[in-house]
Parts: C-alpha cells; structure tokens; sequence
C-alpha cells in the first residue's frame, strides 16, 4: 500500500511539476505548483516527517504560491494573454545535453551512495518535544541566528518600500 | 469458464461490501464527525443564521419549508442545484469549478483532527492542531484563483482582500493558540480537551481566547471583518461570479469552515466534550459549538464593517502585541508552577 502511495504522489509530483513548467499561462503554472509542493508533503507524510509536510503546506502552498500568484496578477494586467514562444535557442540542445549529463550522474552518485533495495528503510522518528528541546538547546545559536537573518530580511523589506514612498513624495513636490 | 472461477462469489463480494460500510472507520468518515455531520450542520447554520438575524431585526425569518422553515436549507441546495450555471464570457469556468470543488475540499479538510467525543476522532494525529491551522492556510490562495478567474472587477478586489485580511491574521491566529500548547505541551488536540478536566483554558487564557476569537471572525470573512465579501460595495466579493451549483459549493464550504471553526474554539477554550455526564459527549460538544456559532452570527447583527486599514493596522500592531503578551503570561503562569492543572 505505501508503495501504491508513493507512485500515485510521484506521479502527482512529477506531472503538475512539468504542467508547472509548460504552461502556456502563468497563473495554471503556478496552480500546477501549488499542487506539486502538495504531493512533496504528501511525500514527507509517507516518510514519517509529518511535522514537516504540515509546514509545507501551509508556508509553501499557503505563503509561497500566493506570492507568485500576486507577484503574476500585478504584474500581467489583461488576462487570456498567451506567453509567446520564443525562438528555439541554438545553445538548447547543449543545455540540454548537459542538464541530461548532470542529472544521470546525480543519479549514479546516489545508487553508489545508496544501493536500492526492496525494503523501506527504518526512519528515526524524533518526537515533536524532542525536537523542539534540542531546538532550545542545542541548537539555540543556530536558531537565533536565523531569527535574526529573518529579521533582518523582515527590516530591509521594510526599509526598500519606505524609500520607493519617499521618492515618490518628492517626485510630487517638484 | 475457467477465467470466471478465480472471481469471488456475489455474496462475498455482498458481505464484504456490508462489513466495509458498518466498518467504524468508514461510518466515522462518511457519517458522524465526517461527511455527513458537516454538511448537514453548514446546512442547519445557514438556517440558524437566517433566523438568528431575523430576530436581530425583529423579523420572522424562513417560516413555510418544514417546521420553523428548517428544511427551507434543502429548498434552496434543491433550487440551485436546477440552476444554469453562467460564467462570464471571459471568465475561467474550468478554474472556477476547481477552485469551488478545492474550496470544500479545503474547508471540510479540518474534520479529520477534531474530536468529537472521547476517541470519537478520524485520525488521531499528533499535530493535529498544526494541521488545521494548515488547512486553513489555503484559502487564500483559491480565493485569489477565483478572485482572477472570474476576470471581473468586484470578486478581484475581493479576492485580494481576502488574501490580505487572511494572510496578516493567520499569524496571531497561531500565536494566540501558542499559549495552550505551552500549557498542555501538547498538539494533539484530544490531548488538549484532556488537559482541561479541571479548569477549560478559556480561564488561564483570556487573553489568547479574545484574539483567537478575532482572528476567527477575520479568517471566516465575517462582520465586522466582512471586506472581501461587502454586499454594499462588492456585491458578493469572490464569489460574485459563481452561479448554480459552483455557487452552491462555495457558500457551503463557508459555512463548513464556519461550523469547523466554531469547534476548533470549543476544543482549545471550551474544553471541547467535556461536560455533566447529563449528555452524552458528541452532545455536549456540538452544544458547544452552535452556542460559539450563534455568538458569531448574533455579531453580524449588531456590529458595522471596518475599514480595511483599519483591520490590517489592528491584527499587525495590536492583535499580535496581544497574543505576545498572551505568551507572556503563559511562560509566567509556567514559572510560577501553576500549570500542574493541565499538564497531560
């Protein structure tokens, strides 16, 4: 059964992914994502990371794709439009083939790393209080240091929309 | 002959069929806290809206479908379900009806984590509130789809209200629940109901109630955070532009949302099942949740809409100052040691 699981959400994964990508309007591309991100979670769930996939879901498909989904209605004014192909570049074929090369050895690497075999191998899974005492202790400067990276992140946001208002005010003044 | 040999006998096949239906999983999902208890109940609070609101305003409400008018929910289901189905000419009509369908799928999604009675849950899960704290966090996105898809300008505007009031409230919504598990150290929510036999959390938690319920009203669109939908401005907001049964399904998954909602309060505040042993568990429980239903819909009668600004000025500087404080004094009630009540 899990195995029936994992090929449904890989299919799920791997198809709404390349729909994500080959979409001819940019809006189906990102519901193509969202749902892409939703069979990775999926995934996560399978591999005993429940925590994980929740987190996935609510800060990709529920933060991440609404920022693309608004990012494309702001920016692409008149709907129905379709993206026109583009000239097949010359150099694609070799992007391709080396993109091909990468991943295949990507691939080797990990069978040499991690041979396959029949049986789904033994996760440990760390209870939720476990992981968030080792959080609060021995990961406490890692964890402070990303705070203060999304603070940051949070203050310079702030400071780039404060200057875009402060121009525009003298841009009216004169 | 011999290929039909290996099939199972129709009376195998019959029983076995019998034993999946009367199975208790597959009664649990399709039947009481599953399927069939929320849709019958969204459909009940629409009535109860109705009558509620009539009240308020010293009318009569639906009176000919039934008893007090209470099949008048079915009466209507039955009309728009006959109803053309209009999309404007632009319009996305595929989108529309998968955003529709994902909409309820999204909103009934929370009913697999609620416990409805002592073990009386779907899946018990260990982060069960993270889970409908997740599900909820997909609105946004498929209101914004139908906001788009409908190529029109009222359910647009409406669509990005809705993702601005949602997204900035989900985040003291969160907080504001911070307080319980720090109490219970708990996500489980059965959990969380266990660790309020003696005192419910609406005690120790005021403060955390008050938000929480706030950023409910927002999340829910209701008055008097009711901006994506303002009838007098918007004429339905998003959903303006679904018709006949796509209509249907949006307006059922609102009130499913509501009905949910409502119970997420009765298990994080109102110590969710439990109750005099005068009832029965499920009992007291929906009580519980149709008196924090009614509390919200007697809201719409007497409160004004707010000002946009307002709303995201409120939840980004006072309501998350709030829920902050909140954890404050939680972290002291737990410094003080007065948390032994609730500990699991």
């Amino acid at each position: 059964m899990p195995d029936l699981a994992f090929l449904a959400l890989s299919g799920l994964v791997i198809i709404s992914a390349i729909f994500a990508l080959e979409a001819k309007e940019l809006i189906y591309g990102a519901v193509g994502l969202a749902f892409s991100l939703i069979g990775v979670a999926g995934v996560f769930v399978l591999l005993g990371a429940e925590y994980l996939a929740m987190f996935q879901v609510s800060v990709y498909v529920g933060a991440v794709v609404v920022l693309i989904l608004f990012t494309i209605m702001l920016v692409r004014r008149e709907s129905g439009r379709i993206v026109e192909e583009e000239e097949p570049c010359r150099l694609g074929r070799a992007g391709m083939l080396i993109a091909g090369l990468v991943a295949v050895a990507v691939a080797e690497a990990m069978l040499i790393l991690a041979p396959l075999s029949p049986e789904t191998p033994e996760f440990y899974q760390a209870p939720l209080r476990e992981l968030g005492r080792s959080l609060a202790t021995s990961y406490s400067v890692a964890l402070v240091i990303l705070g203060l990276l999304i603070g940051a992140t949070v203050v310079g946001g702030l400071t780039l929309a404060k200057i875009d208002r402060e121009e525009k005010a003298d841009g009216t003044a004169q | 002959m011999r290929r039909l040999q290996g099939l199972p006998a129709l009376d195998e096949i019959v029983s076995l069929a019998v034993r999946i239906i009367t199975s208790r999983t597959f009664l649990e999902i399709l039947v009481f806290p599953g399927f069939l208890n929320i849709t019958l109940s969204a459909a009940f609070l629409t009535w109860l809206e109705r009558k509620v609101i009539a009240r308020v305003q010293l009318r009569i409400g639906p009176l000919y479908a039934g008893m007090w008018g209470i099949l008048q929910p079915i009466a209507d289901g039955v009309k728009l379900m006959f109803k053309e189905m209009i999309f404007p000419e632009l319009a996305d009509a595929r989108l529309l009806m998968l955003c529709a369908l994902s909409l309820m799928l999204i909103a009934a999604a929370p009913v697999v984590a609620i416990p409805f009675g002592d073990g009386l849950v779907i899946a018990n899960m260990e982060i069960g509130l993270i889970y409908v704290f997740a599900a909820v966090s997909l609105f946004p996105t498929v209101i914004l789809l139908i906001g788009w898809g409908s190529n029109s300008k009222y359910p647009f505007i409406g669509g990005l209200r809705s993702l601005f009031q949602q997204v900035s409230y989900e985040i003291p919504m969160w907080f504001s629940a911070l307080g319980i598990v720090m109490l219970t150290g708990s996500l489980n929510l059965t959990e969380i109901v266990k660790a309020q036999q003696n005192i419910w959390f609406l005690v120790p938690q005021v403060l955390g109630f008050a938000v929480f319920f706030t950023t409910v009203l927002a999340e829910l669109e209701r008055i008097p955070f009711d901006l994506p939908e303002a009838e007098t401005e918007l004429v339905m907001g998003w959903m303006t532009e679904l018709s006949g049964v796509a209509f249907m399904i949006g307006f059922l998954a609102m009130y499913i949302k509501l009905y949910l909602m409502s119970a997420l309060i009765t298990v994080l505040f109102l110590g969710g099942w439990l109750g005099p042993p005068l009832l029965p568990d499920p009992v007291w429980f929906l009580v519980k949740t149709f008196l924090v239903s009614s509390v919200i819909v007697i809201i719409r009668g007497s409160f004004p809409r707010v000002r946009i600004d307002l709303l995201l000025k409120a939840g980004w500087t006072r309501l998350l100052l709030l829920a902050l404080a909140n954890i404050f004094v939680t972290v002291i009630l737990i410094v003080l040691g007065l948390d032994w009540m609730w500990r699991v």
